[in-house]
């Protein structure tokens, strides 16, 4: 359905030295190639997953959410293992650490839902105060600094919203905007204002209207976990891929597994080593390398590229490569009402509270967030069915069971808080000593226990929307939050953070590796804090910003 | 695909009783025809069969049978080694309690007032979990994959997977419209 021209005539040979070799071509990684790409710089992607088109996604909960056809995953040769504290033996699990396995990356499956951090994202410890056995701290940079970007990814990404009360500062409007209230949001924004807080329209990457040469979104209700079908959600596999081919200095390499990153005799990175599709080892020499496969696989291919001259993994002479990994914390509320909701249809959530940004210090503990509307499954029929007893009551099979779910589906909603999680030493991404993955690669190890404030915060939350179900009435209220801790989530954020001081963070707040002058690293990794739980816009921006400032130094030749 | 997904789900609406009565009837007739399955023994798929049936039954809509959810447990079971290996096992150990307490080699032919009474006496077990899981998803995915016939499992929760959706979406956005909220 897309017009967008694609022509990827572009071929390097792998003997060639590119100014670029960018892993991964998701949310952050399609923006640095299409910059770059842009600015005239030869840039080689390696993705390794396939390139899917809007023709190719469909209405299919099985193959997506349990099948995993979009997912890496162990049914596909990607083993993880989890535990919740180091004295732990890692198990293998599915879907611990979860991200897509396609060009633009989880930018294609994602919700959409798309907040800018506040200014008090940047400085939220020297306001607060630092807590004791975290590693709660500043940003290097502020909100000011990344603003210019965010604005960037609102117009060329394709952003829908209204700026709502406590919004910060914008140098400019939103180009789309916000998409048509539904159901599930009409019970929130009445539940809200009853309450005195002030409901407001929900930002998303989802295109209400025609923008950038591709479609307003035609309410179909998948979105969350699947792919668009008529290319109206702005991942970066539709907003940026096709501009970067569109250059002739890009080339896509699909199927492409990295295994290791190699350096010269002076520490700086040369060459990239991956499987190509079949399988074969590739080497691409290169005069530099942006990563950006994820705050799982970004950690792990640092640490599997350990050498004589970075014994600790490469760029980790501060130690801290893995650690600090932060998923967002959540709760789920759902009710059933009277009349038929259909939150099935349409965005997964078209408004939002954010009147509890930050919690009352008072309470005694961290934490913030937000509050929207949706259905209680994503609006898909398998995982409604599996857990409606658990949620609703009655018998979970037999006629009883078969009946209650003909109206329980359309007649309920739910009300989910997205929440913060602080960062840890302790919740981190290690090389699992005796998994392996299908390429030989160490088994991504998650190690992951929330943060006690953490916990408190999602049940705060969840109480809160029990509060907003009750007050617009709902019938049969459930309420569930991950109260013994998480085993895995799609945010993977923090694991290799931005900072000044080359003993704490990994990166300089430029995006240029402390250890290694001409090594980038810009994905869900770079975040010091964890966002309200929508991290994907925040991503984007320091996407475009890391660009900016490469671009610039490149102009320099400080590469 | 996308056109022939919403002209099936469109023509589906418009079946008749009947024309759902004789649908069913004949896809209990080929549920009967061993060589249609890949995975499954005949006897396998029978027994599954008529444990997916109690699961989600025909009531006044069709259940678990009429949308050939044994057909789905077919085809995915085929590349699910370890769910197979817990539905043989349970399938055995449930037809050891179809021997001592109904004299009866299976559990298809018992009434279905026994075979509730026999499942519930085995609701905590994997075997249990891994049916009523695939029952469940046999049920409502995409026919392709073997199940969700004729849309039954759409029309059971009055999900419709048509491509595109205009406002109101459902009563209380229309009532907020009307309202002028």
């Amino acid at each position: 359905m897309s017009e967008l021209a694609e022509p990827s005539t572009q071929a390097f040979k792998t003997r060639e030295q590119v100014d670029f070799v960018i892993i991964g071509s998701g949310a952050a990684g399609g923006i640095l190639a299409k910059e770059l790409a842009e600015a005239g710089h030869s840039v080689v992607i390696l993705e390794q997953g396939p390139h899917l088109k809007a023709a190719d996604f469909r209405h299919d909960e099985w193959g997506y959410k349990h099948n995993f056809d979009l997912t890496w995953s162990a049914r596909r040769g990607n083993v993880q293992t989890f535990r919740k504290t180091s004295d732990e033996e890692a198990e293998p699990r599915e879907a611990v650490l979860r991200y897509a396995h396609n060009v633009g990356g989880s930018s294609v499956h994602f919700s959409g839902n798309f907040w800018r951090l506040r200014p008090i994202d940047f400085m939220e410890a020297s306001v607060k105060g630092t807590i004791a056995g975290t590693n709660f701290s500043d940003w290097p940079i502020r909100y000011e600094d990344l603003e210019p970007y965010y604005t960037k990814v609102d117009w060329e990404i394709g952003v829908s919203g209204l700026q709502g009360p406590w919004d910060p500062f914008r140098s400019r409007d939103y180009p789309c905007p916000p998409m048509p209230i539904k159901g599930s949001d009409v019970l929130l924004e009445r539940a809200a204002k009853k309450l005195g807080l002030n409901p407001y329209p929900a930002p998303v990457a989802i295109l209400s209207k025609p923008h950038n040469g591709r479609p307003g979104c035609i309410n179909c209700g998948w979105c969350n976990g699947f792919g668009c079908e008529v290319d109206a959600k702005s991942s970066s596999m539709v907003a940026m891929i096709p501009f970067a081919l569109a250059t002739g200095n890009c080339e896509l390499r699909t199927w492409a597994t990295v295994s290791r990153i190699n350096t010269d005799s002076s520490g700086r990175a040369n060459e990239v080593v991956y499987f190509d599709a079949d399988g074969v080892e590739q080497a691409q020499k290169t005069k530099a390398v942006v990563l950006s496969a994820n705050g799982a696989e970004t950690p792990r291919l640092l640490l599997m590229s350990e050498s004589n001259l970075f014994p600790r993994g490469l760029a980790n002479s501060s130690g801290v490569v893995g650690q600090n990994l932060m998923f967002n914390g959540y709760s789920s509320v759902a009710g059933l009402f009277e009349e038929p909701v259909k939150a099935w249809k349409s965005i997964p959530a078209t408004r939002v509270v954010h009147d509890f940004y930050e919690l009352d210090s008072e309470l005694g503990f961290y934490g913030g967030g937000g509050i929207d509307g949706r259905h209680p499954s994503a609006g898909t029929p398998i995982e409604f069915a599996l857990g409606a007893s658990d949620s609703f009551g009655g018998p979970s099979w037999g006629a009883d069971f078969k009946d209650s779910l003909a109206s329980r589906f359309s007649h309920s909603a739910a009300f989910d808080g997205h929440t913060t999680s602080l960062p840890l030493p302790t919740n981190n991404v290690t090389l699992d000593p005796t998994h392996r993955d299908n390429f030989g690669r160490p088994a991504i190890r998650c190690t992951y226990m929330d943060h006690p404030d953490d916990l408190a915060t999602m049940e705060w939350f969840m109480n809160k929307s029990v509060e907003l179900m009750e007050a617009v009435g709902a019938k049969n209220i459930s309420a569930s939050y991950p109260s013994g801790g998480q085993t895995g989530n799609v945010h993977l954020l923090g694991t290799c953070r931005m900072g000044d001081d080359p003993d704490t963070s990994v990166i300089n707040p430029n995006h240029r590796a402390h250890d290694v002058p001409n090594l980038f690293l810009c994905d869900g990794s770079s975040l010091v804090t964890s966002s309200r739980g929508q991290p994907t816009m925040t991503i984007m921006a320091l996407a475009f910003r890391a660009a900016d400032l490469i671009n610039q130094a490149a102009r320099r030749s400080e590469i | 695909m996308r056109l022939l997904q919403n002209s099936a789900s469109k023509s589906a609406m418009l079946l008749t009783l009947p024309t759902i009565i004789s649908a069913c009837q004949e896809a209990k007739k080929n549920q009967l025809t061993a060589s249609a399955f890949q995975t499954l023994s005949s006897t396998e798929a029978m027994e599954l069969d008529a444990v997916a049936e109690r699961i989600l039954p025909a009531t006044d809509s069709p259940g678990a049978r009429e949308a050939g959810v044994v057909y789905f447990f077919d085809n995915v079971l085929k590349d699910r080694i370890d769910a197979l290996d817990i539905l043989r096992i349970g399938l055995h150990d449930l037809q050891k309690n179809t021997g001592s307490e109904f004299n009866s080699p299976f559990f298809h032919p018992l009434s279905s007032l026994d075979q509730d009474q026999l499942l519930k006496s085995i609701e905590d077990t994997e075997f249990f979990a891994t049916a009523r899981y695939l029952t469940i998803a046999g049920m409502f995915a995409l026919p392709e994959y073997g199940g969700n016939r004729n849309l039954v499992g759409d029309q059971l929760v009055g999900f419709d997977g048509r491509l595109g959706w205009t406002t109101p979406f459902g009563y209380y956005d229309a009532d907020y419209m009307e309202k002028g909220e």
